[in-house]
């Protein structure tokens, strides 16, 4: 089995590879507007400054800015001419600005650390104990379907 | 014999317990026999961008959890064939057609995490569609179901993210089925594959939820639909102050069926006051649950008002 480090130095490596810093994701963005560092932005300059995040090394204060506003939005991916998928690249460079990919981080995790509890928090006002049993903790071989 | 599926919701989904009870419901409608799996031990770690070891063990878990399951579920039974599902993205091209069951997932950020990740290097050994697919794809045997008139003048909530799945014309098509209800044509799109991943920008979400106001009384809509669980929740204490309801829709579907589920999560938000809060959850749950937990660790989402 493969693992998702091996997996994302395989993507990071093959992004390198073939980006030309041409900066057509950049543009096809609809967030960029919501960073006000970004106000004035040349795009390929943008992906300059990101491409280090890939490996964990610093990234401009613009990309992490550009990192901190993306949504998910996928226009990136049909905008690049090279078939990168640039929304992937900005996943992987969010977790190269936090810390993730080896180097120091340079933005917080949003992450809520009560976020589990919470889950089974609603979960037991919304499913019956039965339901939880079954759906949430009963291994694959105590399950059926009905 | 019916064709079974594993119905995966996610994580987030549980506060909206009629969002799962009537999505089950649904395909159920539609002849399948269903095993739900949902909540923590579930999750495909998405979430974990800043811990990829955590990350890479969810994932690791879920699918293994997922191959087993699938696999149990099939019996040795041939495999879905109704066209809509394909290979979970990695998956070998196996030598024989996969026996397992298919996997129905529901949460957009569970599919694409499955999609872009988990796929890419464990050994997922099922078929995979969105809930959605496998839905439209049988519409016609819902639309048999659908026999309750739904009298609403409705407009979708509609993101372009989830670049996956095209499911604003699914869930379009679904929509138009319920006998009653009028749908406003609408080409109003807005970032992120649901509201969740603005929460983030709160200049922009601050956008979304106004243009959404704007859309509902532009269409002269006495409701919004949202497609996700964390449009309905980002979006539904908008009822307070606006004119129109937020309803997710597969409640819609739900009511077209004669389902009466509640969505509690909206009735708390509602409420006004942390004591209505209580009130509406109920002293046993609030007891179950402790009320400290509930009051510092629940509450602040439960009267934080939708920013516009
Ligand atoms: S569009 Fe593609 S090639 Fe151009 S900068 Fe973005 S990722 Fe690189």
């Amino acid at each position: 089995m493969d693992s998702l480090r091996a997996y994302l130095d395989r993507f990071v490596a093959d992004t390198l590879d073939r980006c030309t810093r041409c900066g057509r994701c950049y543009d096809a963005c609809p967030m960029t507007p919501y960073a006000r560092e970004l106000d004035g932005a040349s795009p390929p300059a943008v992906v300059e400054g990101l491409l280090p995040l890939l490996q964990g090394a610093p990234g401009s204060t613009e990309a992490v800015a550009w990192v901190k506003v993306c949504t998910q939005s996928a226009t990136c991916i049909d905008a690049c001419p090279e078939g990168i998928n640039a929304m992937l690249m900005l996943r992987a460079a969010r977790m190269g600005a936090l810390g993730s990919l080896g180097g120091e981080a340079q933005m917080s995790s949003t992450e809520d650390p009560l976020f589990f509890r919470k889950i089974e928090a609603f979960a037991a006002t919304q499913l019956t104990p039965d339901e939880i049993e079954q759906w949430h903790r009963a291994s694959p071989g105590e399950r059926s379907a009905s | 014999m019916s064709e079974k599926v594993v119905f995966w919701y996610g994580c987030n989904v549980v506060r909206h317990g009629d969002i799962i009870h009537s999505s089950i419901e649904i395909l159920r409608a539609i002849g399948l026999e269903v095993a739900p799996v949902g909540g923590p031990s579930y999750c495909c770690g998405t979430s974990k961008d800043a811990n990829l070891r955590a990350a890479d063990g969810m994932a690791k878990r879920t699918v293994g959890k997922f191959n087993d399951l699938a696999i149990r579920l099939a019996e040795g039974g041939p495999p879905p064939a109704d066209g809509t599902g394909a290979a979970a993205s990695g998956a070998p091209a196996p030598a024989e057609p996969l026996a397992a069951a298919k996997v129905v997932t529901w949460c957009p950020s569970c599919h694409r995490h499955m999609n872009q990740f988990m796929g890419e290097y464990t050994d997922p050994q099922f078929p995979m569609s969105h809930f959605t697919q496998v839905v439209h794809a049988q519409r016609e045997r819902l639309r048999e179901r659908l026999v309750h008139r739904v009298e609403r003048r409705v407009v979708l909530h509609r993101h372009f993210g989830f670049r996956e799945v095209d499911v604003n014309p699914l869930v379009e098509d679904l929509l138009r089925l319920i006998p009653g209800l009028e749908l406003v044509d609408s080409d109003v799109s807005v970032p992120g594959h649901m509201c969740s991943a603005l929460v983030s920008v709160p200049a922009a979400l601050k956008d979304v939820t106004r243009g959404v106001c704007d859309l509902a009384r532009e269409a002269g809509a006495d409701t919004v639909a949202t497609v996700f669980h964390s449009c309905q929740r980002v979006l539904c204490g908008l009822e307070a102050t606006e004119p129109f309801k937020v309803v997710n829709y597969v409640s819609l579907l739900g009511e077209a069926m004669g389902l009466s589920l509640v969505d509690e999560y909206k009735e708390w938000k509602l409420a006004g006051s942390a004591d209505a809060v209580l009130e509406r959850i109920g002293a046993d749950r609030v007891e179950e649950l402790g009320e400290a937990f509930v009051r510092e660790q629940l509450m602040p989402e439960l009267l934080r008002a939708p920013a516009k």
